[in-house]
């Protein structure tokens, strides 16, 4: 496993002020957070070889530091099937300015996206969310917030406070969402803001619920200070 | 945490023995001059001693040139001088011994960087010294069990139960006819001005320790001291409710972020985390904040949420029924033996279902005592809301159309009145459950005025009295949360 330390140090030392969403993810899975299947690859041909390993259908996205709005860029390319469309794809991400390499991801199943994520306040601390995820997350803004640190019982509450609290139980043939891989999460990410000055904000978004309950973070972001 | 009272740096702030005051003079339209005059007003006991430049007495106090003149050293400084003169006059304060003081005046943080140098001079001084300040640019305390009100606004009604700390000065003055006709008054209220050396968290550390204090009300713009404020907080909300009211939670701060997160992160949703996590209730104006206070500082703990809702015609129990499910609480049905005994009492038009709506009240007495007592005995009902139709009224048109005179009238009235409340007052003490009235007619009427101040809360409207029933139990629930996880 990769050591959370390093990869904030790498990140510094090339002057970037945000984690990769691949090393963010791979900071979030040193605390337990579980994070997709992701392997970053320079070329097409070896992002169709470890998507066959992978398993179709997959996502391929264009990764750079300085590809951070990748969906508005074009950069993210969703329920790739087969090698020759995978290695298609790449040609085309590696074209856009500021690729750097590409991001092979398993297509994550499930209907329901959540968010969480930490923040600062200047007089109570880190401070983490909880709620509705997805791309409509600020408009709907159905999110609560607690301050680090977490307590069990403080997730759970989370998890109940949100309009939209019906998203955790049995929803459309899939199981209910696994509450407790889910505190373990909030609680967690409180303890990276109390642990880790160096981390300003995180945003986990989608933390998706798959359709057997078990929760993943697809999309990721660490954000220095 | 402070166990005593006495042990809080605010103590001779709210509890001075002695005084000496700046700032006041004969001339009435001075702010020094009104707040001196309220102090003497509420006949506070220690000795008051006055410095003035000039004048030989004031306000009928004997005055002094300077403070180093007085013949004791006073346990609190009040300053109300112009802005240029109270940083010397809290030094000579310091030189004297003196250890609190007030410093009423403003002109400084508040003012922005010219009055940010004078601030950092003031708080300079005072550690210097090791002055404890509440202030400057503040209205200070007001604590009626001490019989010590400097505030401009004379003290009205009683000393009562409600403790408050307020980031403005205003909801402590304004707030003394207030609660005074809403059946409160205020044990110890601190207004705490740019905090400058004590703040809020050290008032709700003194109003925790404050015996005279059974509900903490609290107005909030800002806290700088977040993490302390947390601990003192949970650590008091096991012991009494704290009721909030925060307002200044703007949606600037959000624009500069790169996260979502950070994005959805206002101070108000910091906020409602803060108080949800300290067991804070939160209300959203000022109204509901002493709503709450006046319900969690009178009533009795609610073994749940089931209330019965007693009325004498449809609209009013209608209207309470429907405010007390938007307020989270159930409307049990009431038990076959509660209904049988309630036929009794009951016209054959009336509803024996709960709203119990009597469409007609018979009897006086039954209305206040017999009726309620029977719903109080029902062990699914845990609180009983009462609609207070108008008894004084009706005791007035039965005496005239009895006969009796005019001169005979008021000594009947109030002999009855005076049974009915009495018999009331035994209802919530027979069987510890809370009882809460709510009416359209002036709470000052006599029998709801004697209700109020006997401890039965009455609101001005169904809405008000659901909500402040609701959080009432809410702090129950989080109390006994917070007591598991002690013994855990």
């Amino acid at each position: 496993m990769t050591d959370p330390i390093s990869l904030i140090q790498t990140a510094r030392k090339e002057g970037r002020k945000s984690l990769s969403e691949y090393e963010s993810k791979q900071f979030l899975a040193a605390f337990g957070i579980p994070v997709c299947k992701e392997v970053i690859v320079k070329s097409s041909d070896e992002a169709a070889h470890e998507a066959e390993k992978m398993g179709f259908p997959v996502v391929l996205k264009a990764s750079g530091a300085k590809l951070t709005h990748k969906t508005e860029a074009g950069a993210v390319v969703i329920n790739l099937k087969s090698k020759e469309e995978v290695k298609k794809e790449g040609e085309r991400l590696l074209s856009i300015e500021g690729c750097e390499a590409l991001s092979v991801q398993e297509m994550v199943p499930g209907a329901r996206e959540l968010v969480c994520g930490l923040t600062r306040d200047p007089h109570f601390g880190p401070a983490v969310m909880f709620g509705l995820g997805g791309i409509f997350t600020e408009i709907l803004k159905d999110t609560v917030f607690r301050i680090a640190p977490l307590e069990e019982r403080d997730a759970f509450e989370m998890m109940d406070e949100i309009r939209a609290r019906k998203i955790l139980d049995p929803f459309r043939g899939e199981e209910a969402a696994d509450r407790n891989i889910l505190a373990k999460t909030l609680v967690a990410v409180g303890e990276i803001g109390l642990k880790y000055e160096d981390v300003a904000e995180i945003d986990i978004n989608p933390l998706k619920i798959r359709p057997d309950g078990k929760l993943v973070a697809v999309d990721a972001l660490v954000i220095l200070t | 945490m402070i166990s005593r009272l006495e042990e809080s740096p605010l103590f001779r702030i709210a509890c001075p023995r002695h005084i000496v005051f700046f700032g006041a003079s004969n001339n009435f339209n001075r702010m020094g001059s009104i707040m001196l005059s309220s102090i003497q007003s509420l006949g506070f006991e220690g000795p008051i001693y006055p410095v003035h430049p000039k004048e030989e007495t004031v306000r009928g106090l004997k005055a002094y040139r300077s403070v180093m003149d007085l013949p004791e050293v006073p346990d609190l400084s009040i300053i109300v001088l112009p802005t240029e003169l109270v940083c010397d006059a809290l030094e000579e304060c310091g030189q004297k011994g003196i250890k609190h003081a007030i410093v009423v005046s403003g002109g400084f943080r508040e003012l922005g960087p010219e009055g940010e140098v004078r601030q950092e001079r003031l708080a300079s001084i005072a550690k210097k010294y090791e002055i404890k300040v509440l202030g400057p640019n503040c209205l200070g305390v007001a604590n009626p069990h001490h019989k010590f009100n400097p505030t401009p606004i004379e003290l009205e009604g009683r000393p009562g139960f409600v403790g408050l700390a307020s980031q403005s000065g205003s909801f402590i003055t304004q707030m003394f006819n207030y609660l005074h006709l809403h059946g409160m008054g205020f044990s110890t209220a601190f207004s705490v001005g740019n905090e400058a050396i004590l703040d809020l968290v050290d008032c709700l550390e003194y109003l925790g320790a404050c015996p005279k204090t059974k509900v903490i009300t609290l107005y909030i713009e800002g806290i700088r001291r977040g993490k302390d404020f947390m601990r003192v907080a949970r650590d008091i909300v096991g012991r009494k409710p704290i009721v909030a009211l925060y307002v200044g939670g703007s949606d600037t701060g959000k624009k500069a972020s790169l996260s979502h997160t950070g994005a959805l992160s206002g101070p108000d949703e910091i906020y409602d985390a803060v108080f949800k996590q300290c067991g804070i209730i939160r209300a959203r104006t000022l109204v509901e904040l002493f709503d709450f206070a006046l319900a969690l500082g009178t009533l009795p703990p609610p073994k749940g949420n089931r209330v019965a809702i007693q009325t004498h015609s449809g609209g009013p129990g209608a209207t309470a029924a429907d405010a007390c499910g938007r307020a989270g609480l159930q409307l049990p049905d009431l038990m076959p033996r509660t209904v049988e005994r309630l036929r009794a009492y009951l016209p054959h038009t009336a509803s024996t279902s709960n709203p119990v709506d009597l469409t007609f009240s018979k009897n006086n007495r039954e209305y206040f005592s017999g009726i309620p007592d029977v719903l109080l005995s029902d062990d699914q009902v845990d609180m009983l809301l009462i609609y207070m139709l108008s008894p004084v009224v009706f005791i007035r048109r039965f005496l005239r159309e009895g006969g009796i005179g005019e001169s005979e009238l008021e000594r009947l009235e109030d002999t009855a009145v005076k049974e009915l409340t009495r018999m009331m007052l035994d209802l919530p003490k027979k069987y510890r459950k809370p009882v809460v009235g709510y009416t359209f007619r002036s709470l000052q009427e006599k029998m709801t005025r004697d209700l109020l101040e006997g401890g039965i809360p009455i609101y001005p409207d169904a809405e008000r009295a659901a909500k402040a029933l609701a959080a009432h139990v809410r702090y129950h629930q989080i109390k006994s949360e917070f007591h598991t996880r002690h013994v855990e």
